[in-house]
């Protein structure tokens, strides 16, 4: 009963945090486009915070440049659980056309920190992004808050 | 005391570091941390062919990157002394006011999202949906188009294309006035917003502001009057004013849009019919350009070896706008949060700023010997 | 009180409660336009498998050609396949695709085929005109038609050449048809300087094998190619280019060597006069005839003048190849067939 009361809370109530670490900002774009009246991100109970101290679903963007590789990990470790990571666009996936000779990146982001769920795009649109997040975030919020206790 | 903000903070969208010296409440100076989004794409640049360089000069910037492509395009048919098919240079100025509509409204909801004012945020929002909607129908793509090549853009619009994009504007232009009045004519956003945050000419020249924020302060200069297709084809004024404060700076953004609105209906207008896409033998040498970003002045220079990219330097107009943000308006600030909508209303864009400075410490040279910059 | 009322007559009304249960997104939110590139698709059958779209994508992980395993009745099929994860949708590579119709897709417009669409390439492709022996093997082996006959010349048109390199397989005649970097031509000829100074120095250092060396029998050396390739590294960066250059300049080398023994020597002074650039002078007061080798063009003049066999005159020939998993230059030394008694 408590358990399912714990659900249904914090699948209605997902706090988000946007982390650009080195990207070229159009998936940053994207997200605050997600805000407008149009696609209407709070209507599924999703708030923007940007504080990663609140945040239940961290979201990546950008191909994880020399400077963010240790803040990356602080700031996981600083979210509280249960939390999930989502990675937006290629850049934090494959590290897009950045990852070849010359470069100064270290993607992909899984080698620093556990990512569930992969936005593919460069950038994805808005719905392909709201689609994915409603598709994962809700359930594995509920799942991983389950396996914590 | 010194506070600091960033690089993940509730206030700001991209990473920076923001240290604002305070006594009390008050914001006395400021300084400012970069390198956290520096990738190094000069670098990558080199030693490639323009087709993979034209999509990573598309990523130096999400926001504008439509200017940055049209800019290296340029610079290259520069180089190898050729010049697009009219068709295709009022196709790219289309784009290109298109992209900085958008990009003037997104500021714009920066802004207002600093000052907490939602409404207006929102407003701003929906209605650059429809300037999206329009790049994205035209070109293919959102945010990053992929439509410039070199000596044209990739494919041609249609009829149909048009006129929606026609319809477009006139949903912007049906709601803009009256927001602009809801921002013009507030009292509280007035109070905010008015004598905050102030930059003269002089400090503006001194801190080498650029677009509409420098224009905003009275520096009258818009590099669009001197690029070819505007001269050509197209009547265009720059519009400035002389405050100089958070309210003429995005006064001056919400001026720009109807004017770029009006290009856009010129550049259909006057569209003739023809080729879209030349061919160039890429030729050798050196050669330099700029364009008028939404945010300002982009400079490239590049030297080619007949196909492969020699060198490249960008200059990108955020960079000098953010510095002359933190000298001259962070200075004597009454609140904080005055400070954060300031450095909003400066429209900042990191992923553009970080870019290359080659210093060799044991010549003394910067990057301006090695390229032989004059 | 009321307003609780209120609001439950409010939304107990029969529009809000319909409007409620067929609430739809709105189709400019879902549908995407028409000239939406998305990723890529692949058609596997119409696949030639010449790589233009692996060599245009500016995205380093994004496309791989792959083979699928033979079966008994037919050769695997070859195709690209797109990762997702790392594709960017510019569309360039259906853009390029040679065949018709197209055997990728990405988005409406690509499917047009642009006149000069130039896959961007290191290498060019050209026709030596003095070797060509008009064959026409390159023409008939060409998946794009880009090999053309005009005025009786074979000529690629450069703008449907999709730099595949199967005409360079094909072409009987070594060097007739050839794969040529375009760029960083001084460099190359840097390299080429360096690799055939280093050879002749090694060579010079062997000299005293090379004269005990009995009439009519080969001297083999080895060098190894680790010595030169850090050289030439630092030259030329691209280390594709750097041995192909390499290969191609030991395959034709062929170097004139010059020995001279000074013990057999009688002053006769009759190599004096001959040699055209005065390379070899005698000395009055020690009574010596001596050959200076930095003025000396190796023609073997002096070697057919000499009576006395002092000078002894050989041909280098050279060999890149795998020796135990080690690259080296074979070095094969022959004492010239020019008849002297």
């Amino acid at each position: 009963m408590l358990n399912t009361l714990k659900d249904i809370v914090r699948k209605s109530s997902i706090h988000v945090c946007l982390i650009n670490c080195g990207g070229c900002n159009g998936c940053d774009v994207e997200v605050v486009a997600l805000l407008s009246p149009r696609y209407d991100l709070e209507q599924y109970g999703i708030y923007v915070h940007n504080n990663p101290r609140e945040a239940d679903v961290i979201l990546i963007t950008g191909a994880v440049t020399e400077q963010w590789i240790k803040k990356i990990k602080r700031i996981y470790a600083k979210a509280p659980e249960p939390k999930v990571v989502a990675c937006i666009g290629n850049c934090p996936l494959s590290g897009d056309v950045f990852n070849q000779e010359g470069g100064n990146v270290h993607a992909p982001v899984s080698d620093f920190i556990p990512v569930d769920a992969e936005i593919s795009g460069c950038p994805p649109r808005p719905s392909e992004i709201l689609e994915a997040i409603l598709a994962v975030a809700p359930g594995a919020i509920a799942a991983r808050g389950r396996e914590k206790e | 005391m010194i506070l600091p903000i960033g690089p993940i903070h509730p206030g700001l969208k991209e990473p920076l570091r923001l240290k604002l010296k305070t006594q009390g409440e008050r914001v006395i100076d400021a300084e400012i941390d970069y390198g956290y989004v520096h990738r190094g794409i000069e670098r990558i640049m080199e030693g490639k062919t323009w087709q993979k360089c034209i999509y990573l000069a598309e990523r130096i910037c999400g926001i504008c990157s439509y200017e940055h492509t049209q800019t290296f395009a340029e610079v290259i048919e520069k180089i190898s002394d050729v010049r697009a098919p009219v068709r295709a240079q009022l196709l790219r100025v289309i784009t290109n006011e298109l992209d900085r509509i958008q990009s003037h409204f997104l500021a714009n909801s920066t802004y207002f999202k600093a000052l907490e004012h939602e409404t207006l945020f929102m407003y701003m929002l929906s209605l650059r949906e429809h300037a999206m909607d329009a790049i994205e129908m035209l070109t293919g793509n959102r945010v990053n188009m992929g439509w410039n090549v070199i000596g044209g853009v990739r494919m041609d619009a249609k009829p149909a294309h048009l006129d929606q994009i026609l319809q477009k504007l006139d949903m912007i232009e049906k709601d803009l006035d009256r927001y602009i009045e809801i921002f013009e004519q507030g009292p509280l956003t007035g109070l905010r917003s008015k004598d905050v945050g102030k930059m003269t000419r002089d400090q503006a020249l001194k801190g080498r502001a650029v677009g509409p924020i420098g224009r905003a302060s009275g520096l009258k200069h818009d590099l669009r009057e001197e690029h070819h297709t505007y001269k050509d084809y197209l009547e265009f004024k720059p519009i400035w004013r002389k405050e100089g404060d958070n309210f003429a700076r995005t006064m001056n953004r919400f001026n720009e849009i109807p004017q770029s609105v009006d290009l856009v209906r010129q550049a259909i207008r006057n569209l003739p019919e023809g080729d879209i896409r030349t061919q160039v033998d890429i030729g050798s040498g050196y050669a330099e350009w700029r364009n008028e970003a939404p945010r300002g002045e982009v400079t490239y220079m590049a030297e080619t070896n007949g196909n492969l990219i020699k060198h490249i330097s960008i200059r990108t107009p955020s960079i000098m706008n953010i510095e002359s943000c933190a000298k001259y308006m962070l200075k004597d600030v009454a609140t904080v949060s005055d400070a954060v909508a300031t450095y909003a209303s400066a429209d900042p864009c990191i992923a553009c700023a970080e870019r290359v400075a080659i210093i060799d410490i044991e010549k003394g040279e910067s990057s301006k010997d090695i390229f032989n910059l004059k | 009180m009321s307003s609780v009322i209120w609001y439950l007559y409010e939304f107990a009304r029969k529009t809000w409660v319909e409007g409620f249960a067929d609430a739809k997104s709105k189709p400019d939110i879902a549908e995407k336009p028409e000239r939406f590139r998305d990723f890529p698709e692949v058609v596997k059958e119409l696949c030639i498998g010449c790589g233009a779209c692996t060599l245009s994508c500016p995205s380093p992980h994004a496309i791989k050609l792959v083979r699928e395993e033979d079966s008994e009745e037919s050769e695997g099929l070859v195709y690209p396949v797109i990762n997702n994860r790392a594709c960017i949708r510019c569309g360039f590579c259906a853009e390029v695709c040679p065949t018709e119709p197209k055997a990728l897709r990405c988005g409406e417009n690509h499917l047009i085929r642009e006149e000069f669409n130039i896959i961007p390439s290191k290498r060019q492709y050209l026709v030596d005109d003095f070797l060509c022996i008009k064959c026409k093997k390159c023409m008939k082996s060409c998946p794009v038609d880009a090999i053309e006959e005009i005025d009786n010349k074979i000529h690629v048109n450069q703008s449907k050449c999709i730099v595949c390199g199967d005409c360079l397989e094909a072409c009987p005649v070594k060097g007739a048809m050839k794969g040529v970097f375009i760029d960083n031509l001084e460099d190359q000829k840097a390299v080429i300087r360096l690799v055939v100074n280093t050879l002749e120095k090694f060579i010079e250092s062997k000299e005293e094998e090379l004269q005990e060396l009995p009439l009519n029998k080969l001297l083999k050396l080895e060098l190894p190619l680790s010595e030169i390739w850090d050289k030439a590294i630092a030259i030329l960066p691209d280390e594709e280019i750097a041995f192909e250059i390499m290969e191609n300049a030991t395959d034709r080398l062929k170097i004139n060597i010059i020995t001279w023994d000074d013990s057999k020597c009688t002053q006769c002074r009759l190599c004096v006069d001959e040699c055209p650039t005065g390379a070899i002078s005698y000395n009055k007061e020690n009574n010596t005839v001596k050959r200076d080798s930095d003025k000396c063009l190796r023609c073997s003049n002096c070697y057919q003048t000499c009576p006395f066999c002092v000078v002894r005159y050989f041909v280098a020939k050279f060999l890149l190849e795998e020796v135990d998993g080690e690259w080296k230059i074979l070095i094969t030394l022959k004492e010239s067939q020019l008849v002297n008694s």
